[in-house]
């Protein structure tokens, strides 16, 4: 039987939505519902996996498998879903504060192993669910509301972070450009390797400087006429990198949206895994035959087989 | 001889492990059970490290003790540290090129013993060089001193042998083997099987046989009487001659973990070395995927993400690398996500003992992490029981959906056994309660049972969240929920309790009616096992109450151990400062142990000093604190 075609609606579950009015994750789930909708995801084989705050109530927003797990962790829990299972469409939705705060060591991991997963960091430069204090994406200087004095610590600059870290499809969005961030999305997804997108997403609640009137203003796309960010050939990656870092900082006056880097030569953590497991992507660890009538599938002449090594006979 | 116990020293990173394991082999090949700890520092080359080692024909040992009967030392340092450990008699094969070495002048011998050192030098009237201790030991203490130059030695073999000189050092550790193998009478076959499971063939293989044969030459040069262990009587058959981390990843791997996650610690980081090793469990198509994360917070959330996924996961680590587990540990626990986590005890708190052996951490591993949920935790006796514990830990994890820590200590861990070959066509299998094709309808956390069945992820849709949940996996806080969720997830321990049974908790040895009980848990229990024997060889009877599993606690058995000899005569034995068994005796209990037997400086307990500090409870003392080993 042919399954029903899932519209956007489908994907979205009955759940309370309770972020606050007017949030800019709304913004990010509605792309989200869209993105799935058009690629026809299967809700039993797409996992959306989140960390904590805000961002983390977006895996029971989604009609997809939602796995909601710890502060900063989402990423490895994702690694482990994903190498187990490769046929997985795997997509995490954490805050910046998640990924570049308290998970920032697992976030260089990634881009280092490149697995083929999309990382969607919800990016509005406080801590919300605690009620508003810096992020590592808000700059030094200032002060949105929540705070009582100006911030002292500089920020991370992510894109740039991304890029070095090795993550192979580096993109910028906006959450009130929806469809914008649902094509990147479905590029994000298409895009073998980990890809990461920073989503500028205004939090009405506790930050007053970075509002949707300021992205409004600010906020440019980058065209294919003047910007090309994909890697064609293995000795470009240096140029592409150097040239998506230094886009990275336009930041002040004109911030730009799209994909600042995407290099599809680097072989995924997957690809590196049946290069010396060749049957790791016909049957990976999830889909492996332990037992046979309760039994295990090693019998005692495949132990002394496999274990000879250790095995003395006297 | 009953047994050989002997003792080989040299720095880190010269070759003492390829010793070990090349005479654990031959003595195995030869019909001899064997049990070869190995003590080192933290750090790659240079500081002094020792094999200690029993070696018997009548029963496979799993103890140690003191004195040795032999010390095989490839540099001075060795000397000065254990001369003292050999008893009369005995054996010191060394190197007396460096008999003009002073104890004083060798940077990497520690403060505290050169002070030692320094007062029985005085005290005995010996001079200051190894030399003259060597004529010490010879002359007062009846020590056999087979005094080898070394370099000549080299020499010989670099002319037999054609090695260059500039790679002859590396044949130093085999001086040792070639010495003992000599001196024991260790049959030449079996001696090349050491050699060949070692080296496999080529140069090093060649050179070793020749080098073998030109020691025995120079061996065959003292008359001393030697030691005779006797022929085996022990029975025939195919023997596992592995360490305790080799035997945990080989259950592992039988036992079906398809993921492991790792981050490199001390002294756990083996057992993953060697699943990777085997990661083609059985040829083309069988697999583990063993990954090595950033820490080991995305060792245990990714083996927890993999567990999701249908994968039997497993993580290894120790102190350090488990307190960063232990936020997953209650993701895993509130999710019902069977893991494992193979829990390599080593001397804390902090780094502490990095390369040493404890049991200090059976407290952490009982009531890591925040909250409260189900969970069970198992802890190994020996390289045996290691490996059944594993196969069970797995099925556990996944029978009740719940975290599963399994304690082994360093001891076990880093120490070479012989043991009879696992009959693994007795391994069961069991995965739990599983559903597939359950369709929209699927409720990840049905309340139907406190084990709901489970889904893979990739087969449903489903949730998973840390947050207090629904039956559908989403975030709940009303108090009904909370309290049927709660309920349901906790019932397990009861489903525990009723599914592990007491006679799986628990084992007890010696003397069924005993004037003393020995309360004690993982790698002690060898050692108690033979101090029972030697106590009965006195007149004392004992006996040994080896806990196993302390998640389930075996209440019944210890409440009835109190009831039948009286708390006065239960020992508390173990290597931690708090005596930590005793905390969970007395809190699952109620009863006290009013007698303990410690030891926390990071070494194993010696049969030697458990008899002696058992003998010294008997007569009233109520503590014992344990120093033996260098």
């Amino acid at each position: 039987m042919e399954p029903k075609q899932l519209t956007a609606a489908d994907y979205r579950t009955d759940v309370w939505n309770d972020w606050c009015p007017g949030c800019g994750n709304f913004g990010i789930v509605a792309a989200m519902y869209q993105a799935l909708a058009e690629m026809k995801a299967d809700p039993a084989e797409t996992v959306v996996i989140s960390g904590i705050g805000c961002s983390g109530k977006t895996a029971h927003f989604v009609n997809t498998t939602g796995v909601h797990t710890l502060h900063g962790r989402s990423l490895p829990f994702a690694q482990g879903i994903k190498l187990s299972n490769p046929a997985l469409n795997v997509l995490i939705n954490a805050g910046d504060g998640d990924l570049l705060g308290i998970g920032l060591g697992h976030f260089v991991a990634l881009g280092r192993r490149n697995v083929d997963l999309v990382v969607m960091m919800h990016d509005n430069t406080v801590y919300a669910l605690t009620k508003g204090q810096a992020a590592p994406t808000l700059h030094r200087g200032e002060k949105p509301k929540a705070l009582n004095e100006p911030n002292i610590q500089d920020s991370v600059n992510p894109i740039a972070l991304a890029v070095t870290s090795g993550y192979t499809f580096v993109a910028r969005s906006y959450s009130s450009r929806i469809n914008h961030l649902k094509e990147t999305i479905k590029q994000a997804v298409r895009h073998k390797g980990s890809a990461f997108i920073d989503i500028l997403q205004p939090c009405v609640t506790f930050d007053d400087i970075h509002t949707y009137d300021y992205y409004n203003k600010r906020v440019y796309e980058l065209k294919a006429d003047d910007w090309n960010p994909i890697v064609k050939d293995e000795n470009e990656i240096q140029q592409k990198m150097m040239q998506a870092i230094a886009k990275s900082f336009e930041v002040d006056d004109r911030i730009p949206l799209g994909v600042f880097y995407e290099n599809p030569l680097t072989p995924t953590f997957e690809e590196r895994l049946s290069e010396k497991l060749p049957s790791y992507l016909g049957t990976p660890p999830s889909r492996e035959k332990i037992e046979k009538n309760g039994k295990t599938i090693v019998d005692g002449d495949k132990f002394v087989e496999i274990f000879s090594q250790f095995i003395v006979e006297y | 001889m009953e047994e050989l116990r002997y003792i080989l020293g040299g720095p880190q990173g010269g070759g003492l492990e390829t010793t070990s394991e090349v005479l654990s082999w031959s003595f195995a090949k030869s019909g001899y059970g064997i049990l070869s700890d190995r003590e080192y520092f933290s750090n790659i080359k240079g500081r002094h490290s020792y094999v200690h080692a029993t070696v018997s024909g009548t029963a496979i040992p799993f103890h140690l003790s003191y004195p040795v009967n032999l010390v095989g030392a490839m540099d001075a340092e060795t000397v000065f540290t254990h001369f003292q450990e050999i008893d009369k008699g005995g054996y010191l094969i060394y190197n007396k090129d460096e008999d003009n070495a002073k104890f004083d002048s060798i940077p990497s011998i520690e403060t505290e013993l050169k002070m030692r050192l320094n007062e029985f030098f005085k005290a005995n009237g010996i001079g200051r060089t190894l030399g003259e201790l060597a004529v010490y030991l010879a002359e007062k203490r009846q020590i056999n001193v087979v005094a080898l130059g070394y370099s000549s030695l080299l020499r010989e073999l670099q002319q037999e042998a054609s090695v260059i000189a500039a790679q002859a050092s590396r044949y130093v550790s085999s001086i040792l083997i070639g010495s003992i193998a000599s001196l024991v009478g260790l049959d030449s076959s079996s001696l090349a099987f050491g050699l060949e499971r070692r080296f496999r063939s080529g140069e090093m293989l060649e050179h070793n046989k020749i080098f073998s044969k030109i020691i025995a030459r120079h061996i065959q040069t003292f008359s001393y009487k030697r030691p005779n262990l006797g022929k085996s009587s022990l029975n025939r058959g195919k023997m596992v001659v592995a360490s305790g981390n080799d035997f945990v990843a080989m259950a592992k791997l039988v036992g079906g973990v398809r993921f492991q996650s790792y981050y490199p610690i001390t002294p756990a980081a083996d057992e993953s070395f060697t699943l990777e090793k085997y990661e083609k469990v059985g040829g083309d198509h069988d697999l583990i995927v063993v990954f090595q994360t950033e820490d080991e917070i995305a060792a245990v959330t990714s083996a927890i993400g993999a567990s999701l996924t249908g994968a039997r996961s497993a993580s290894a680590t120790s102190g350090p690398g488990f307190d960063l587990m232990t936020e997953g540990l209650g993701w895993a626990g509130i999710n019902e996500a069977p893991i494992l986590v193979t829990y390599y005890q080593r001397g804390g708190p902090s780094t502490g003992q990095p390369t040493r052996g404890s049991q200090s951490d059976l407290l952490s591993s009982v009531f890591a992490s925040h909250g409260e949920f189900p969970r069970i935790v198992l802890s190994s006796g020996d390289h045996s029981e290691a490996f059944w514990d594993t196969i069970d830990a797995l099925n556990f994890a996944e029978m009740f959906q719940t975290p599963v820590i399994h304690l082994v200590d360093k001891f076990l861990a880093n120490s070479i056994a012989s043991t009879p070959m696992p009959d693994v066509s007795k391994i069961q299998v069991q995965r739990g309660s599983l559903v597939k094709k359950v369709g929209d309808e699927y409720h990840r956390f049905d309340f139907s049972s406190s084990v709901s069945p489970r889904a893979f992820i990739g087969d449903e849709r489903m949730w998973y969240t840390g947050d207090e949940h629904n039956e559908i996996g989403h975030i709940d806080e009303d108090s009904e929920n909370r309290i049927k969720m709660m309920t349901k997830r906790m019932d397990k321990m009861n489903l525990i309790e009723k599914n592990i049974p007491e006679e799986r908790r628990y084992a007890l040895y010696g003397d069924k009616d005993p004037e003393i009980v020995l309360l004690g848990w993982g790698f002690i229990k060898g050692v108690a096992i033979k101090a029972l024997e030697q106590l009965r060889n006195e007149g004392i009877k004992a006996s040994y109450f080896h806990i196993r599993t302390f998640v389930p606690f075996p209440n019944e058995s210890v409440v009835s151990i109190f009831r039948n000899v009286g708390p006065e005569r239960v020992v508390d034995v173990e290597c931690n400062y708090e005596g930590q068994a005793g905390v969970l005796v007395r809190l699952n209990t109620g009863y006290q142990l009013k007698k303990r037997i410690v030891k926390f400086t990071g070494r194993p307990i010696y049969l030697n000093e458990l008899v002696e500090a058992t003998k010294r409870i008997l007569s009233g003392s109520s503590q014992e604190v344990l120093s033996l080993g260098a």
